[in-house]
């Protein structure tokens, strides 16, 4: 979790900073925020291009690209996450535009695997996955990409901000008009 | 004078106590939702429980981990080495299993006319 700096509630002290500073002394010290961030991003891409493959292929770029550019990042008021999913962002944007379309599967025909559980819970488990899934398709892509760094990979509304470069406060009324069309949408 | 939150506001926090672990009637009233927006919570709830994180394939993460450690990461950037062991030596042993049973079939083939001549 992040810490809040004294005086403004709304902007927080990076919990990466001393690993981010140690690896911009020693490349070596990059494999601790590789294993933090390696699911989140992957999830992040997963979620948005619909396909394992790419999602990989994205999710190596991103490392690879941040590895590459530690030295040069700075921490001007953005997270260490937020603009290590701003690396994923635009990696994303890039399959995208060289797919010529958008997500290859609908989210709908993505399959996690279940945790344990009785069966019939997992069955209902699933039905319920499936029909979000369905209604989060639906939504439009700034919307569906608020839902998904923010329930999937955890970032607050400002480092989504920071991600999809709009204000804090556009992400809060996007996440509110993506909930309320999900309420209408599951009613 | 401060304006009060937006709605927008209100359940931006009611979502971040959701997240951190609270009840979703607790996170409403600490963000001070109102009864009638309790939907835009349920939705929420909805998503949290749906969309989990999805498992990176130990393969991937050792390829990528790999290349990283080549560009100068620690070569330790594995979180499950042993995970990868255990695959390398199933994926070992199906292999000296499949060449195994290879030998012996083309074995029996070759043999298999000079055995039948020998009986003739």
């Amino acid at each position: 979790m992040s810490v809040e700096r004294r005086g403004d509630p709304r902007a927080t002290i990076d919990p990466d900073v001393s690993d981010v500073r140690a690896a911009q002394r020693d490349l070596a010290a990059f494999g601790a925020l590789y294993r933090r961030y390696l699911d989140r991003v992957y999830g992040y891409c997963f979620y948005l291009l619909g396909d394992h493959h790419d999602a990989e292929d994205a999710t190596e770029r991103t490392f690879l690209a941040a590895l590459g550019a530690i030295g040069r990042y700075r921490d001007e008021g953005a997270s260490f996450r937020s603009w290590l999913f701003r690396i994923a962002h635009n990696q994303i944007a890039n399959a995208l535009r060289a797919r010529g379309r958008h997500r290859a599967t609908p989210l709908d025909g993505v399959s996690v695997p279940a945790l344990g559980g009785d069966p019939a819970g997992l069955v209902g488990q699933a039905e319920e996955s499936r029909r979000l899934r369905r209604a989060l398709d639906t939504l439009a892509d700034d919307r569906r990409q608020v839902i998904i760094l923010r329930f999937v990979d955890g970032l607050s509304a400002r480092e989504i901000g920071v991600v999809l470069g709009r204000s804090p406060g556009a992400v809060r009324v996007l996440q509110h008009r993506a909930l309320r069309d999900l309420a209408a949408l599951l009613a | 004078m401060t304006t009060p939150p937006t709605l927008a506001e209100r359940l931006d926090r009611a979502v971040d106590e959701l997240l951190g672990g609270a009840a979703p009637g607790v996170a409403a009233a600490t963000a001070g939702l109102a009864h009638a927006d309790r939907s835009l919570i349920d939705a929420a709830v909805s998503v949290r429980a749906s969309l989990a994180s999805s498992p990176v394939a130990p393969r991937f993460e050792a390829r990528l981990g790999s290349r990283l450690s080549g560009m100068g990461a620690s070569p330790w950037i594995l979180r499950h080495p042993g995970r990868l062991i255990v695959t390398g030596a199933v994926g070992s042993a199906v292999g000296v299993g499949v060449t195994a049973y290879a030998v012996w079939r083309s074995a029996r083939r070759s043999s298999g006319p000079a055995h039948r001549l020998l009986h003739r």
